[in-house]
């Protein structure tokens, strides 16, 4: 997808792909398999720039076509470079960040009000919390009580022009959180069993706080030369990069 | 004004399970109705505008009919992002109550005042601008954004200025335009919110042969019908309290344009902050807006 339509934003995309697999494999409830059903889970991926990793869910949930992935980019097509909330799974627009979080609690107080077992998990950038309104939402999902809400923090330590601790330092994340009145975890972003069970864990206490999860992650995960090298935030596929990161992605693990 | 906007909450609390009032920590006894019969319908989302927008399009997403208030300045003007992506690309049935809007918080300063709301929310497609002169409009204008299925904004200016249209006799167009005076006469004067009852006032005060039509509806508004009312007319005024441009001053001009040869005159807020202090009517007057003022526009080789 990324090769084929010449795109950036391919390290943001790969700090998130166990967290978007855990989701939708084993907790995110779609009933009739419909992205509009009005009883399902709802996730917003409020760092609308790791949206390929969204689409690729997307596609395995039968939403969006191959033949839409292998045409990206190209004129007249509807997959955009950023989260955009016309396409079926997709809740939020998300390219100007700081969005989708808000939406998110939105979502979460209505299932509240209504009794339902929904749950709203919000995936948000280490860089995107750079954003005042993330805190602001933070701040009225604590007040409410939201807890069906599980904001899921993407921290892989980098935002477009550099590591986060260099542009605006997070410091300590998860001691923010929990000041903010967040039942709070921190899990290594790339495993998928410390994500599951953090999550079921969470997703279990209903005890009026909402949840998050500190996945610290990798940018560019998965490929050696783009892991934690911010160039790929805005470095295009060649067919040689693109033959050699499919190598390893593909390659049976060791 | 505000004793109808109050129950008009109140009635839409009563009526329908999935209206919620949200507001930005503003507002303090328009709610106490609401308040005091409907306690769980009454959100207030703190000094967070932003926040609180992106929360209504989430529960308008999850079928809750939300209104959010706030004053003009910050509803629409700080959130602007916020109605463009989450609302109106969404197209989300979100109400918006802009308050205050124009320089009823006068002695207050510029932070508090607005009259950049219409030009920038013109801009956004799918939301629906209501702009009422008095309750009778606003009772018109609430009923059918509520009923609409995509986002809208309703300006509120000053509330005090009495009615314009006597019990019984608000008749809209299709278009939404109140006639108010309509007599086919050669000096027609278009306005909007509160500058309906101050050029009505103005108009009366001499009986200066002057129609007068208020436009509470700002978009959708078909050019045709701006066209239609501004025919064989040799001056046309355009009144309201909101900068000259970008507002309903534009929008007829835009409708007008080649089509028509008249007098086209604007009285509005031109291009310059409210430079001091002072009461509502002092600054109508600072900005040329006050009745006086108006009448002496109005009045001009007639």
């Amino acid at each position: 997808m990324a090769f084929a339509g010449s795109t950036v934003h391919i390290g943001c995309a790969f700090s998130i792909v166990e967290i978007l697999a855990v989701l939708y494999r084993d907790h995110l409830s779609y009933p009739e398999n419909r992205a509009d059903h009005p009883l399902r889970d709802y996730l917003v991926l409020s760092k609308g720039h790791g949206v390929m990793a969204q689409y690729a869910c997307l596609r395995e949930k039968g939403w969006i076509e191959r033949a839409e992935l292998e045409n990206y980019f190209g004129n007249g097509t509807r997959l955009r470079g950023l989260a955009e909330a016309d396409i079926p799974g997709i809740e939020v627009t998300a390219g100007s960040l700081g969005h989708g979080l808000s939406v998110g609690v939105g979502l979460a107080l209505a299932a509240k009000r209504k009794d339902g077992p929904q749950m709203c998990y919000a995936i948000v950038g280490d860089g995107e919390a750079n954003e005042g309104t993330i805190w602001e939402a933070l701040m009225f999902a604590a007040q409410f009580g939201l807890d069906n809400l599980i904001v899921i923090f993407d921290k892989n330590d980098f935002q477009a022009m550099g590591p986060t601790a260099d542009i605006i330092n997070p410091f300590d994340l998860a001691g923010k959180l929990r000041a903010f009145h967040f039942e709070t975890m921190v899990v290594d972003g790339h495993d998928e069993t410390e994500l599951g069970t953090a999550i079921a864990l969470l997703k279990s206490a209903k005890n009026g706080l909402p949840k998050a999860i500190i996945a610290q992650t990798v940018k560019g995960k998965g490929v050696s030369f783009m892991e934690g090298k911010n160039i790929w935030h805005y470095t295009r596929l060649t067919h040689e990069t693109y033959a050699a990161a499919t190598q390893e992605v593909t390659a049976p693990l060791k | 004004m505000r004793k109808t906007l109050s129950d008009l909450l109140v009635q839409a609390a009563a009526n329908d399970p999935c209206f919620l009032l949200l507001t930005g920590d503003h507002g303090y006894a328009l709610f106490d109705c609401l308040r005091a019969e409907k306690p769980d319908r009454f959100v207030n989302c703190g000094v967070a505008e932003q926040n609180m927008v992106g929360v209504a399009a989430g529960l308008a997403k999850a079928e809750m009919r939300p209104v959010v208030y706030g004053l003009a300045a910050f509803i629409p003007i700080r959130v602007l992002e916020q109605i463009k992506i989450d609302l109106c690309l969404a197209q989300l049935p979100v109400v918006m109550l802009g308050d205050g809007a124009g320089f009823v918080y006068s002695s207050l300063g510029s932070s508090h005042q607005c009259f950049e709301d219409i030009a920038a929310l013109r801009a956004l497609p799918h939301i629906t601008i209501m702009s009422p002169s008095d309750r009778h409009e606003l009772v018109q204008c609430f009923e059918a954004v509520r009923a609409s299925q995509g986002p809208s904004y309703i300006r509120l200016c000053k509330a005090d200025l009495g009615d314009v249209h006597a019990d019984g006799e608000a008749v809209r167009t299709g278009d939404w335009i109140f006639p108010v005076i309509a007599k086919r006469q050669r000096t027609i004067c278009l306005a909007t919110g509160s500058m309906v009852r101050i050029a009505q006032r103005a108009i009366e005060r001499r009986a200066l042969p002057v129609d007068l039509h208020s436009i509470a509806r700002l978009k959708p508004l078909d050019p045709a019908a701006i066209l239609d009312i501004c025919r064989n007319r040799d001056r046309i005024v355009v009144a309201e309290e909101h900068s000259i441009f970008g507002g309903l001053g534009s929008i007829v001009s835009e409708a007008i344009a080649g089509k028509i040869t008249a007098d086209l005159r604007f009285l509005g807020i031109r291009d310059k902050f409210s430079g001091e202090c002072g009461t509502y009517q002092h600054l109508l007057h600072f900005h040329g807006l006050d009745e006086d003022s108006v009448l002496e526009a109005l009045a001009e080789n007639v």
